[in-house]
């Protein structure tokens, strides 16, 4: 038995991790009922530029980048079943937390939080798991 | 299919009680995916802070709970991603670990990371439904 398998197109250019990451990642890839979203910092929707700014700020733009990856896919917000996010600084989780409120349908999906060393400056990096 | 798992008992809901905006599981596709599993008390939802050994008792017990009431078992876990405060205490994990995972243990990552309020050790969970 072999289940689907596909790479989902960026929306927009800035979304389009193969451009970003010299081709060595997807941002979304489809595998059975499930789209994989990989590791987003806070970019520019359009320009991929990198936006940083206070954790709060950054974990919204990194939800609202999602939605259009998610929504670009046929999915949505309201079809993510787990995520995980990534902080530079564990102290600033409850601001994350504030951020994420308004994203998602009540009740929320599953998440995991934790603090990590992330790269370039960013301080929030968000990873989630949704039904296609 | 998309199933919000609530809370067997009521500490075990922890946006409940720290506000953290999250469901304790969520079942879809035939898996169960748990949020960061901390040492709670599943009762009352008090912190129990403590060795990683303890905590980590605290959180198998704890998930025993949330999976079983989903209809599930720690003998279905998929893949666990265990965090803990400090790599030194990797084989402290491991004899709690394999008192709960003794047949066919799941897939598994371990990470040292920040966790939050200081817990030595969080488990992050997929199951078969």
């Amino acid at each position: 038995m072999s289940l689907q398998r596909q790479v989902m197109a960026s929306p927009l250019p800035g979304l389009d991790a193969r451009r970003g990451f010299g081709g060595q990642m997807s941002m979304v890839v489809r595998g059975g009922e499930f789209l994989f979203v990989g590791g987003l910092t806070a970019v520019d929707p359009d320009s991929g530029e990198r936006i940083r700014g206070t954790t709060m700020s950054e974990t919204r733009r990194i939800l609202a980048n999602i939605k259009l990856l998610l929504e670009a896919a046929g999915s949505s917000l309201n079809r993510v079943v787990k995520v995980n996010v990534l902080l530079q600084n564990m102290l600033e989780a409850p601001e994350m937390n504030e951020a994420f409120a308004g994203f998602f349908p009540e009740p929320p999906p599953a998440r995991t939080v934790c603090g990590a060393c992330l790269p370039h400056g960013a301080r929030v990096m968000i990873e989630c798991t949704a039904l296609a | 299919m998309y199933e919000v798992i609530t809370a067997p008992l009521p500490g075990l809901d922890l946006r409940r009680h720290y506000g953290h905006y999250q469901s304790p599981a969520i079942r879809a596709g035939g898996l169960i995916f748990c949020s960061g599993m901390i040492a709670v008390d599943p009762q009352t939802g008090e912190r129990q802070h403590g060795t990683l050994s303890s905590e980590a008792q605290v959180i198998f017990g704890n998930l025993k709970l949330l999976l079983e009431s989903a209809g599930s078992s720690l003998d279905r876990l998929v893949q666990v991603h265990a965090l803990i405060h400090d790599s030194v205490e990797y084989d402290v994990l491991n004899r709690v670990y394999r008192q709960y995972v003794a047949n066919g243990p799941p897939a598994r990552t371990v990470w040292a990371v920040q966790i939050e309020a200081g817990f030595k050790v969080q488990l992050d969970v997929v199951a078969a439904a």
